[in-house]
């Protein structure tokens, strides 16, 4: 594989305003683009922000309310004029644009936790929602089915991720895993000291180049008019997320960041070459695994809460109703 | 359930001694004990030590004499080394855990295997590596499903992997639906890398842990140890230093955050009072096998039979079972 360059942009959002925040999203895949990146990822819940109050609120306060109704009018919907830009922006800079968004489903009513991946051709290569919010976030966001854990082919590596704590589920990240993950993106709120050694582990356990991608916002970035806004948020330096971004080689070492309390782009060479070579030490899908006791099985379908059928567009003709007396309940 | 007082001790093993290393296990055993501890876990593959020659030496080149001592100085389950361990548990009225080579009774292979006995003395629990790393693979032998069980102290349920196992998910993810308490895992690895893996797989399962190390210099390999001058050579000597394990004895909180250690380059038993309670309560963040799990998009099978190599079936008396090796 030819070594590339790969961009972690650390960035606060415009909070609950789409068209703004991907605005700095043109901008930032712009810089990072023009600095050699082949592939940039942005943070978790990116577009348009990451529901912060779910952790200064009670659940179902006015201000929450009237959040969350912000929330789902400014979520973005897959295939709408927002992933239009995000697409074009792909082509333009001829880039791998990966994306955490608040995704609004096709009825307009449940928002999820989704990381978009975007080729150069402008294509949506990949979508993965979050399978599992936490804690708090389990208030705002649904949880995403087992069809969307799934690496693609990159031309420089397979690449994949999960989002924030499912980087805890030890299952979805064996899935990964098994589909043969180069590049694994950690897209995620979490600031705290030990969210870099648990990008450390992924690493080594994956022996995958980890991109973790954090927000970076405080008070002083939050736009005027935010419901809520003078109660819940503290002076221009009340922290929502000092960031933690870090770019980690599969030996577990890191290349880049962790870099806190300020926006900016890591860049780091990558070579899949190297990460590959390394699983002749650690394979966890491979000589280091015990299919003979460890089988895990992974689901996969896509769920959907309601399926419409019409006997009009079956291919073969409806059945014939029951004929016996006395059991009009039979179906065949 | 709530406070336990746990001694981790970071030891030098007296190199393919058995008898003169479980005389260690004695003496830092009863010392540990006298301060308090409830529960002693000593390294991995203590008894006798590490096999350090695979790492250094042209695989199968010259190495007869030492893997026979291996051999003749494995634990052989029930004999009267193990009788020994137990006999220490139970002196002192402690859990015992230690990692030692293990071989069968008439069996030609090693394991790597961790024994739990209990304050009674009994053996409680143990649990064979599953998967060797790397050059490991020319020494020992991988064990199968059947000794993957957590063991219940009355004060908290305990358990782990070995060294680089503690790398393998689904294994994780099976002690973890047992419910665990505090995870233990004994290792050779060294470095800052092993101590983010013991912090994530704290945060993982939220749950205590901790990691134990040997530690040896290269002045500590007996005095007429055959080929002691090849056994390491100068150029390891040079690129590793003389410490041929450093040791990197670290405990880590439910939360992920460093409690003590990592011990380097020296002889340790940290001391560690873990409130195995408050397990429980981290686990509202973070149960990776309950609310943080999606059973309808994973299922995990995890096949626990024992393997024999062999089983015999009497047509005569209608009896089938495993033949003992």
């Amino acid at each position: 594989m030819t070594p590339t360059v790969v961009a972690a942009v650390q960035a606060a959002p415009v909070l609950l305003d789409r068209e703004a925040t991907i605005g700095k999203v043109v901008t930032l895949a712009e810089k990072a683009a023009a600095d050699g990146a082949r592939l940039v990822a942005f943070p978790e819940a990116f577009v348009p922000g990451y529901p912060d109050w779910v952790w200064r609120t009670r659940p179902w306060d006015a201000d929450a309310t009237a959040l969350y109704a912000r929330l789902l009018d400014q979520a973005v919907v897959v295939g709408s004029a927002a992933t239009d830009v995000l697409a074009d922006t792909a082509r333009r800079l001829g880039i791998w644009l990966s994306v955490g968004v608040d995704e609004r489903d096709s009825q307009d009513s449940t928002v999820y936790n989704s990381l978009l991946h975007f080729a150069p051709d402008g294509s949506l290569a990949g979508r993965h929602r979050k399978l599992m919010p936490t804690g708090g976030e389990r208030l705002v966001w649904g949880m995403g089915d087992g069809s969307t854990l799934k690496t693609i082919d990159t031309g420089f590596g397979r690449l994949g991720g999960l989002i924030c704590w499912e980087n805890y589920m030890p299952l979805a990240r064996a899935a990964l895993y098994a589909q043969g993950v180069d590049v694994y993106l950690a897209p995620t709120w979490d600031n705290s000291d030990v969210w870099v050694p648990t990008l450390r582990h992924i690493a080594k356990e994956g022996r995958t180049y980890v991109l973790g991608v954090t927000s970076c916002i405080r008070a002083a970035d939050l736009p005027a008019g935010l419901p809520g806004r003078e109660g819940l948020y503290g002076g221009p330096d009340d922290w929502l997320s000092r960031g933690n971004s870090a770019i980690i080689g599969p030996d577990g070492e890191v290349l880049a960041g962790p870099l806190v309390g300020e926006e900016g782009v890591l860049l780091a060479e990558i070579d899949t070459t190297r990460a590959r070579a390394g699983r002749q030490q650690f394979d966890p899908v491979g000589h280091y695994s015990r299919s003979d006791v460890l089988r895990l099985s992974v689901d996969t379908t896509p769920r959907t809460a309601v399926s419409f059928a019409s006997h009009d567009d079956a291919a073969e003709p409806p059945a014939e109703p029951a004929t016996g007396p006395g059991r009009p309940g039979q179906s065949r | 359930m709530t406070g336990l007082r746990v001694a981790a001790v970071q030891a030098s093993y007296v190199l393919m001694d058995r008898d003169a290393t479980i005389d260690r296990v004695a003496a830092l055993t009863a010392t540990a004990a006298r301060d308090g501890a409830q529960l002693v876990v000593f390294p991995e593959v203590f008894v006798p030590g590490t096999p350090i020659w695979i790492d250094t030496q042209v695989i199968w080149e010259g190495d007869e004499d030492w893997f026979g001592l291996l051999a003749s100085n494995a634990v052989v389950i029930p004999s009267p080394a193990s009788e020994r361990l137990g006999a220490i548990a139970a002196e002192h009225g402690v859990w015992l855990v230690v990692g030692v080579d293990e071989r069968d009774p008439h069996g030609g292979t090693i394991y790597n295997t961790v024994l739990y006995f209990s304050p009674g003395g009994l053996l409680a629990g143990r649990h064979r590596k599953l998967m060797p790393t790397g050059a490991e693979r020319t020494v020992w032998g991988m064990g199968d499903g059947s000794t993957l069980r957590v063991v219940d102290t009355g004060q908290g349920r305990i358990g782990g992997l070995t060294c680089w196992e503690n790398y393998m998910p689904l294994a994780r993810f099976h002690l973890y639906a047992q419910g665990i308490d505090l995870w233990i895992a004994p290792t050779l690895a060294v470095g800052d890398g092993w101590i983010a893996t013991m912090q994530h797989i704290a945060r993982e399962n939220r749950m205590f842990v901790v990691g134990v190390n040997p530690v040896l210099h290269a002045d500590q390999i007996p005095a007429g140890f055959p080929g002691r001058d090849r056994l390491v050579p100068p150029g390891c000597l040079e690129d590793q230093g003389p410490w041929l394990e450093e040791g990197n004895t670290v405990a880590v909180a439910p939360d992920g955050a460093v409690l003590a250690g990592p011990v380097r380059q020296r002889e340790e038993t940290l001391l560690l009072d873990l409130d195995l309670g408050t397990v429980a309560v981290q686990r509202r963040h973070m149960d990776p096998t309950g609310h943080y799990n999606r059973p309808d998009v994973f299922r995990l099978v995890v096949d626990t039979s024992p393997r024999p190599a062999v089983t015999e079936t009497n047509g005569a008396t209608g009896i089938t079972e495993p033949m003992e090796v």
